[in-house]
């Protein structure tokens, strides 16, 4: 057995699937965050049933790269059912897609979620009206609640039918259906979408087209418009009978001064410095906190033990991994996660990408890359998959050269404990600055000089909510297991190679051969090129690696604050790390993979070096 | 009646009673078209005949559908004409008007309609921006309303640019409400229940049909 859920953006499918299944997945407040199909399983009754959740659309006629993976989902009918979930505050909408849905006669279920929500807007809903209509099972919901999801596999196990709905479209549209039926004999779907220009008959979609111009030149619209037009009309009327207004409720429109240029830009800055500060301060107190709690009570025991050299390496270098993972795990990842989780779930993130939007144009995209570019504050890998809400490839790879410029949670971790901690957090802050100026410049440049057409942004403002903490929890958990497991066994394993190679003097030897260079280049110790290689394996093992090398946490001891500050740049800028490097190859391909990695060694360099020649003089 | 006349009178006819009005009297035509009213009530009268017109009372009358077709029809002549002219070749407002009276009745509706899709292409083309002239004759888009304002969607250039617009029930016909508009021309409007976030160069491509 298996069940497809589909459904607009943000109406609670991710929800829904990860409480049939108890998997986790993403949930957000934004379109866009399924881009993939997830597959779960869930057991009734002893037997196994497939869940599949759908990345979410608005429609099934776009050309967008979830619109055509959803679209080809159901062509293969590879499915027992479909289980279609409606946001009941924005019904009508949803029906749309709904009727697009029905007409690929699968069986169907319809799930009316959010329906508590509804409730609170003074909404009254009647699902009888609409089972009628449809001719299936509909059931309210309150996924938030995990109310009633319970009845939803045992009504898509009850023998679903496809749903018997049909849309009455415009006599030009259903004459043109009908002539379709008796030269191809095409049923009323393929006819519609032969004249949508979809389909691989050629003959039929040159019928169809001709057809197809013939309408068009008599309505002064465009096929695609009048068959959209009469889906909204018809959804409309299917709205009505559903749902009530019991009572026009007054409602706080926070909108008000959100999406203003004032208060609503301040309020976006605010927000954008509050994370970072809430992040640095409570983030390096904790930090502090695991990392003498390690040295108390598991690393100088360990070292009392007195055992053999190489076994006594061994163990400390995995001692200090593990000391450095969770010494930023959970201060600093776990802490983004939270902010970026909150922001998420309220719905703010569509607010920023509406008020950047002017700004984002200036950089060659538009407003909804604030999206991918404040996830990659938590880390680069989700931001680069994220992209793929921009239309256009020329803003994708405008984007993944932005996205990979932004310190992550991993690169704020060096920015904290080297130059915060060391230096100082308005130098600490200035290191920011630096990047988000270099970033300014990047995106002005390449909007310039990458080929590919402009389009703007059509984005849906996510309703505004109060995040529930236990989801925001759960996400920002959910979020930094994928970093303990991907991250910690990489921190584990680099640390013992590096271990075992300053052990047998092989790094020594490295480090002589490059001292000169970077010494004149950029005034550092050849053992901080150990730490930046290093780095590549993920960003924060630079810093540890660092710590590792030159013998003691007390950098300061060591190395002077122009190094210190000097390399904590070179490190922010420096190559993407192994998994955004991974990502990267996926979404935009080895070209451009190449071009920003040779573009951020060159600027890390670069920029290191004239700090280094530069800031002596002025200081 | 020559066939240039009688597609005057309906293009004069249409644009009296466009902005949704049901009918236009006798000595409103005379006055659009600049003759006697005499003889506006004479043509008036086989124009009914011919079933382009119905009579709404006795001095007023108003298109029926087959008029109300081909007066579309030569005003959306009129209208690529004059842009054609203005934009493209640079004659000045005033005589673009009234050659495009002149020439409107001759020209086909193929050339028209080549002559339309090529001005499109070119206004899609870099660098180039004719909104200006699609404005003109009464015609706004959604960056000429107002915060607060609401406005019925008339038209949508790029279409297929602009799929997602027809997704989310922006439509010609739709009615929606401006619910935000920055000084930089980013605009939210709600359609459907749902705020929608537009960027200035979208929202230029929705024609709206009354202007505020």
């Amino acid at each position: 057995m298996r069940f497809a859920l589909i459904g607009n953006p943000s109406v609670g499918k991710s929800m829904i699937f990860s409480q049939l299944t108890g998997l986790g997945v993403e949930v957000s407040n934004y379109p866009g965050t399924t881009v993939e199909l997830q597959r779960g399983n869930t057991c009734f009754q002893r037997e196994i049933i497939e869940l599949v959740d759908l990345p979410g659309v608005y429609s099934l006629d776009g050309s967008s790269e979830e619109e055509n993976l959803v679209r080809r989902f159901l062509e293969q009918k590879d499915t027992d059912a479909v289980i279609v979930v409606l946001n009941a505050t924005r019904l009508e909408r949803n029906l749309y897609l709904l009727l697009q849905v029905a007409e690929y006669g699968l069986p169907m279920v319809v799930v009316l979620n959010m329906a508590d929500e509804a409730v609170k807007e003074g909404l009254e809903i009647d699902p009888g009206p609409l089972r009628d209509l449809l001719g299936i099972d509909v059931i309210p919901t309150a996924a938030s609640q995990g109310k009633n999801i319970d009845q939803i596999i045992p009504a898509a196990l009850a023998a679903p039918r496809p749903s018997a709905i049909e849309i009455p479209y415009d006599h030009h549209i259903e004459a043109a259906i009908r002539s379709l039926e008796k030269m191809f004999g095409t049923d009323r779907k393929e006819s519609i979408r032969a004249l949508l220009g979809f389909g691989d008959n050629p003959e039929l979609l040159e019928a169809a087209r001709t057809i197809a111009d013939e309408i068009e030149s008599r309505h002064r619209m465009t096929v695609a418009q009048i068959i959209a037009a009469n889906r909204h009309n018809f959804a409309h009327e299917i709205a009505g009978l559903t749902i009530k207004e019991k009572a026009h409720l007054p409602k706080t429109d926070l909108d008000r001064i959100l999406t203003r240029v004032f208060p609503g830009i301040p309020i976006m800055l605010g927000i954008l410095v509050g994370m970072l500060l809430v992040v640095f301060i409570t983030g390096s107190f904790l930090e502090e906190v695991i990392v003498e709690f390690f040295d108390v009570f598991l690393l100088q025991p360990f070292l009392a033990l007195g055992l053999p050299p190489l076994v006594e390496e061994l163990g400390k270098s995995l001692l200090l991994a593990l000391q450095a993972g969770f010494g930023i795990a959970f201060p600093y990842v776990f802490l983004f996660y939270i902010i970026i989780s909150i922001l998420e779930d309220s719905g703010y993130m569509t607010r920023a990408a509406f008020l950047a939007d002017n700004a984002m144009h200036r950089v060659g995209m538009h407003g909804g890359a604030v999206i991918p570019l404040t996830l990659a504050f938590g880390c680069n890998v989700p931001a680069i998959m994220s992209i793929r809400l921009l239309s256009s490839r020329r803003e994708r790879v405008i984007a993944s050269f932005l996205v990979t410029m932004v310190p992550c949670s991993a690169r704020s971790v060096i920015i904290a404990g080297i130059v915060a901690g060391f230096v100082g957090i308005g130098a600490a802050f200035s290191v920011y600055a630096i990047v988000f100026v270099l970033i300014l410049i990047t995106g002005l440049f390449l909007s310039r000089v990458t080929p590919g057409e402009r389009f703007g942004m059509i984005m849906e403002m996510a309703p505004l909510r109060r995040p529930v903490p236990k989801l925001v929890m759960k996400k920002a958990w959910l979020r930094l297991s994928e970093f303990l497991f991907i991250a910690m066994p990489l921190l584990l394993v680099g640390s013992v190679v590096l271990g075992l190679l300053e052990f047998f003097g092989v790094m020594g030897a490295f480090e002589q051969l490059v001292e000169p260079y970077t010494m004149a280049l950029l005034g550092l110790p050849g053992y901080s090129a150990t730490a930046l290689v290093f780095g590549i394996l993920r960003k924060e093992m630079a810093f540890e690696t660092l710590a590792i090398l030159a013998g003691t946490a007390n950098l300061g001891a060591v190395l002077s604050s122009l190094q210190l500050y000097i390399f904590a740049v070179v490190t922010v800028l420096f190559v993407p790390c192994l998994a955004t490097i991974t990502v990267l190859l996926r979404e935009v391909g080895s070209k451009i993979t190449l071009a920003i990695t040779v573009y951020t060694v060159a600027l890390g360099l670069l920029v290191g070096s004239l700090l280094f020649h530069i800031l002596p003089l002025v200081m | 009646m020559l066939s240039s006349t009688v597609e005057d009178y309906l293009e004069a006819i249409l644009t009296i009673t466009e902005n949704g009005r049901q009918s236009a009297t006798s000595q409103e035509i005379a006055a659009a078209l600049g003759v006697e009213k005499a003889t506006v009530d004479a043509s008036l009268a086989s124009l009914v005949e011919e079933g382009y017109l119905e009579r709404v009372s006795d001095d007023a009358v108003r298109l029926t559908e087959n008029g109300s077709a081909v007066a579309s029809q030569v005003a959306r002549k009129h209208r690529v004409l004059q842009c054609f002219l203005t934009e493209m070749l640079g004659v000045d407002a005033e005589r673009a008007s009234k050659e495009a009276c002149t020439l409107e009745h001759g020209i086909s509706d193929e050339t028209i309609d080549r002559l339309s899709t090529y001005m499109d292409d070119a206004q899609t083309a870099p660098g180039r921006h004719m909104g200006r002239c699609r404005r003109g004759q009464g015609t706004c888009t959604l960056l000429d309303c107002k915060e607060g304002d609401t406005a019925r969607v008339a038209m949508i250039q790029g279409p297929r640019r602009n799929r997602r617009l027809l997704d989310l029930g922006i439509f010609p016909g739709e009615v929606v409400q401006i619910r935000r508009k920055l000084p930089n021309l980013s605009i939210v409007v709600r359609v459907k229940g749902c705020d929608i976030a537009i960027s200035p160069e979208i929202a230029t491509s929705i024609i709206v049909e009354s202007c505020p």
